[in-house]
């Protein structure tokens, strides 16, 4: 008989030094939040299949979540000068973000109050003094209110009450511009739950984008997401030792978290993994400084006494601080090397690292319940003074494109293309499967089920406010 | 409708339109050229020119704004890029035009060719 105690659901860990372990023991302390651990067990049922495949479950969504939850749309340098546009459309919906006035970005859903057609075409960053329909002309002022109609005198039912552009919800937080389509909404800092608080440490508002990719994955958007929401897949998706330690925490019903450790690997991490890789032999110290390697960097062996993870993050310090014009000497290893990856419900992901200084997005790619837009945006920190550089267009790839080809990803590039090929594997085994869901782990999957059981809140109750 | 090539009635020339220094780089400057109006725009991948005028309802784009390769009418929204003239986005349908443009130390030039009815195209 085991003499370990009877544990609770949930309560199980990898063995080895945890997350908390590590970033206690860098030379560098991290920020608070980075030291708070929230788990809470949401359950072991398994997760319905139809919920990724089904036209109707689909509906729903477009029904009764999209429209009820804040999204951001565009960074707030994709619109800085009155009159500068950017169109964010969501399954049917689209909605155009504009900066109306010096200080004031306002959001109106991409419709002709008149016969209801379409006014900005295109998506993305645009311009436009005012907005006028192509279809008969009638034209709106930036601040959404009527402009013209011509043959005014064939519409004295129409004013300003009824025929104003239609408004939508819209906010800024760490130099996102966020929509919701709901103007009933609840105040996005409400929404945003711990966000604010712990990124105070590390403002996104001074950050850039560096690169832009949108590329079609072929799967649910959930699928999509689901599959950066864990570094359980590393050791199979990514022939990486790291990942088993992975800290997972749940801070509500809109945000939870992972940090996972780089250049810190832990053979116990893996103890009941299938064979013996990284645990016999384990991997050294010096083995592990080879991450340098696929970073471009020159790297030697690790001194007596010093473990590769402060090598690793001092020789980024210095680097990274180099290049863009920024003293990192004080920041953590953790803010330097790890992948902290905050989640915003429904598909927002963003991480505060410097050396993984990721944002994603997950949407509907249209109607299509079997395909996603993933916007990754890499998102550099700014130094200090330095204005904002217009963001650059997106490099757009389709589903059979790869990574590698996007200028500029460099080591990134073969990750993500590990990263997403699962994809249409898993789409076609959802509609294969004999057993009707999928099973989630307790700790490690745990941020997948707090998504569902979300949305399960806007799916089951229409007056739900996000 | 098939549009009718005009016969050219000269060999090309390039015909200095602006200096460097009068177009910042993201900025466009509206040159007039023997009656035409022709947008220079300055991207952060050298200097293009179009026609000035939107192929969808003739709005002038120097009223618009260039962003990135793309140049974006004030009436509709629509887009073009500057570089190859291509519409990107609807009401507009047809490419506008574009000219070849060459930057040397007496400034900037547009390649332009005369026809035979006085006005110009490459």
């Amino acid at each position: 008989m085991s003499s370990k105690k009877r544990q609770q659901p949930g309560q199980a860990r990898a063995r080895g030094p945890s997350v908390s372990d590590t970033l206690i023991s860098d030379r560098q302390s991290p920020p608070p939040p980075l030291l708070e651990s929230h788990y809470e067990f949401l359950g072991d049922e398994d997760i319905s299949f139809d919920r990724y495949t089904s036209e109707a479950f689909f509906q729903r969504e477009m029904e009764l979540m999209w429209p009820r939850t804040w999204q951001w749309a565009c960074r707030e340098e994709h619109v800085p000068d009155v009159g500068d546009t950017y169109v964010y459309d969501i399954g049917p919906y689209s909605i155009i973000v504009v900066r109306s006035a010096d200080e004031t970005i306002e959001a109106f859903l991409n419709s002709c109050t008149h016969r209801g057609t379409r006014l900005l075409a295109g998506e993305g960053s645009g311009y436009s003094p005012s907005f006028t329909c192509p279809f008969h002309g009638w034209s709106w002022k930036l601040d959404g209110s009527i402009r013209d109609i011509p043959a005014r005198w064939d519409f004295p039912h129409v004013c300003h009450e009824t025929h104003d552009l239609q408004r939508v919800s819209c906010e800024r937080w760490g130099g996102f511009v966020f929509v919701n389509i709901d103007i009933d909404a609840k105040p996005l800092l409400d929404y945003l739950d711990v966000l604010p608080e712990h990124f105070k440490h590390f403002p996104l508002d001074r950050r850039r984008i560096k690169l832009h990719v949108q590329k079609i994955l072929p799967a649910n958007w959930k699928a999509a997401q689901e599959a950066f929401m864990e570094a359980y897949h590393n050791f199979e998706t990514h022939d990486s030792p790291n990942g088993g330690n992975t800290q997972y925490d749940i801070f509500g019903k809109y945000v939870s978290r992972f940090i996972h450790n780089i250049v810190n690997y832990s053979p116990q991490s893996l103890d009941d993994y299938p064979g013996d890789k990284w645990r016999q032999p384990p991997m050294s110290e010096d083995d592990q400084l080879a991450f340098l390697g696929a970073y471009g960097l020159e790297y030697g062996s690790v001194p007596e006494g010093e473990t590769a993870r402060a090598i690793v993050a001092d020789t980024l310090r210095g680097h990274l601080g180099e290049t863009l014009g920024i003293d990192f000497s004080e920041v953590s290893e953790s803010l330097m090397l790890d992948s902290i990856e905050y989640h915003l419900f429904p598909n927002m992901f963003f991480f505060p690292g410097i050396n993984i200084p990721m944002v994603y997005r997950f949407r509907p790619n249209g109607d299509d319940v079997d395909s996603s837009i993933f916007d990754l945006l890499i998102m550099e920190p700014l130094a200090e003074g330095v204005d904002h550089p217009e963001p650059p267009d997106p490099v757009q790839l389709d589903v059979e494109q790869s990574y590698t080809e996007v200028e500029g990803i460099s080591w990134l590039g073969p990750v993500y293309d590990e990263d997403t090929g699962n994809l249409a594997l898993q789409t076609q085994g959802f509609k294969t499967s004999r057993k009707p869901g999928l099973t989630l782990g307790n700790y490690q999957e745990a941020r997948i089920r707090r998504v569902h059981l979300t949305l399960d809140e806007f799916l089951s109750n229409a007056d739900t406010k996000a | 409708m098939q549009t009718q090539r005009r016969k050219s009635v000269g060999a090309q020339t390039y015909r200095r339109v602006a200096s460097e220094q009068e177009i910042a780089r993201g900025q466009t400057l509206c040159v007039d050229v023997d009656g035409r109006e022709i947008l220079l725009c300055h991207t952060a991948q050298g200097f293009f020119a179009v026609d000035n005028l939107c192929t969808h309802a003739s709005a002038r784009l120097c009223e618009g704004k260039l962003k990135g390769h793309r140049i974006l009418c004030p009436l509709h929204g629509a887009a073009f890029d500057v570089r190859d003239g291509s519409a990107l986005t609807r009401p507009a349908s047809i490419a506008v035009a574009t000219y070849p443009v060459r930057v040397d130390d007496e400034g900037v030039a547009l390649l332009i060719e005369v026809t035979e009815d006085g006005v110009f195209h490459r």
